[in-house]
């Protein structure tokens, strides 16, 4: 009874498949800003959680190829595998598939730059991974301009909350950001007094100064 | 003393190895499953998209629901139509696709008829 055939299969899993990387997306952002703030998830140690953002990221990008693939291999419309990634270069809406190539590209940037962290340092992999910000966005445009599914029903709910739990976590992050101390000041405050002396630490005490106890000099 | 113990590497006690283990079967677990709940998800998905229900169920509604129009071609007007399946629509129906709700639209492609005098309810972008 189903209206998916074999002549139309490609065309229901490319539009599945998009539906589910927004969700994995929004999931994937949503854990992102929970490891940047010592988040933690219940049953689950912090390196884990790390690594949970890591392997559903990769499963986000399986689905994204999936995705993509399924949409230029099908004749119901004509999608070049170049209008897939390069942005704005698709005759058929141009400016919705644009913006899904765009997500494409910046997410492949966030992929590669973190498979290559220990070649290119700490600072311009954290620059890169901004961009996972943005590639967020840009999908979310992509699937509510360029497809009717998550307009109406079920589905349109489905986006609701995966928009409502990435800008809920966004606003927790920035709250977060604004009351806690930064992590160079955050650090040296943990320390025990006298790494704090031998670093040059303000506030540590000097080398060779012996702490004054209390009620020591009697 | 205490400069030597801070360089030194950190101590793995059994009972931390123990739980890096366990929390690394718990990550992989939680991989896993979130692996399998995303196939199966796509495929509920699938099932549940607009147009992917029953293709004469719809058809008989476009049909009754449709606008009066000439004869024997759908509408395509529609902003986005449902990828047609096979003949199974109205057989006398005609009307405009106006109201079609599903995926991508195809760019201005015409209805087909199918055999049979069915007609496919892909509509206009």
């Amino acid at each position: 009874m189903s209206g998916i055939t074999s002549s139309t299969a490609l065309w229901y899993a490319s539009r599945a498949t998009g539906v589910v990387c927004l969700v994995l997306l929004s999931v994937v952002m949503v854990i992102g800003i929970l490891v940047n703030q010592q988040g933690r998830l219940p049953g689950l140690p912090r390196f884990a959680v790390l690594g949970l953002h890591r392997n559903l990221s990769l499963l986000t990008v399986a689905f994204v190829v999936v995705h993509v693939l399924t949409a230029v291999a099908d004749s119901f419309v004509s999608i070049s595998l170049a209008a897939a990634v390069i942005p704005f270069a698709s005759a058929y809406k141009p400016l919705w598939l644009g913006l899904g190539a765009v997500s494409l590209d910046l997410m492949a940037a966030v992929i590669v730059t973190s498979l290559l962290r220990r070649h290119i340092g700490r600072r311009s992999w954290r620059l890169v991974h901004w961009l996972a910000y943005a590639s967020w966005p840009f999908a979310v445009l992509h699937s509510l301009g360029a497809s009717t599914d998550l307009r109406e029903g079920l589905f349109r709910d489905l986006a609701i909350a995966c928009i409502a739990a990435v800008v809920a976590a966004v606003a927790w992050r920035a709250a977060r950001a604004r009351t806690s101390v930064p992590r160079a000041r955050r650090i040296p405050e943990l320390m025990v007094p006298g790494v704090q002396a031998r670093r040059g630490v303000p506030g540590g005490r000097p080398p060779g100064q012996v702490q004054r106890v209390p009620g020591g000099d009697r | 003393m205490s400069h030597r113990q801070q360089n030194s590497p950190p101590r793995r006690t059994p009972a931390a190895v123990a739980a890096r283990d366990r929390g690394r079967a718990r990550l992989r677990a939680a991989t896993v499953s979130a692996a399998a709940a995303s196939l199966v998800a796509a495929w509920a998905v699938a099932l549940n998209l607009p147009g992917a229900a029953s293709s004469a169920a719809s058809s008989v509604h476009h049909a009754t629901s449709g606008t009066s129009g000439t004869s024997g071609t759908w509408g395509t007007s529609g902003t986005s139509g449902t990828r047609g399946t096979s003949g199974t629509s109205g057989t006398s129906g005609s009307g405009s696709s106006s109201g079609a709700s599903s995926g991508l639209g195809s760019p201005n492609s015409a209805p087909t008829a199918s055999p049979g005098g069915g007609q496919v309810t892909s509509g206009g972008s």
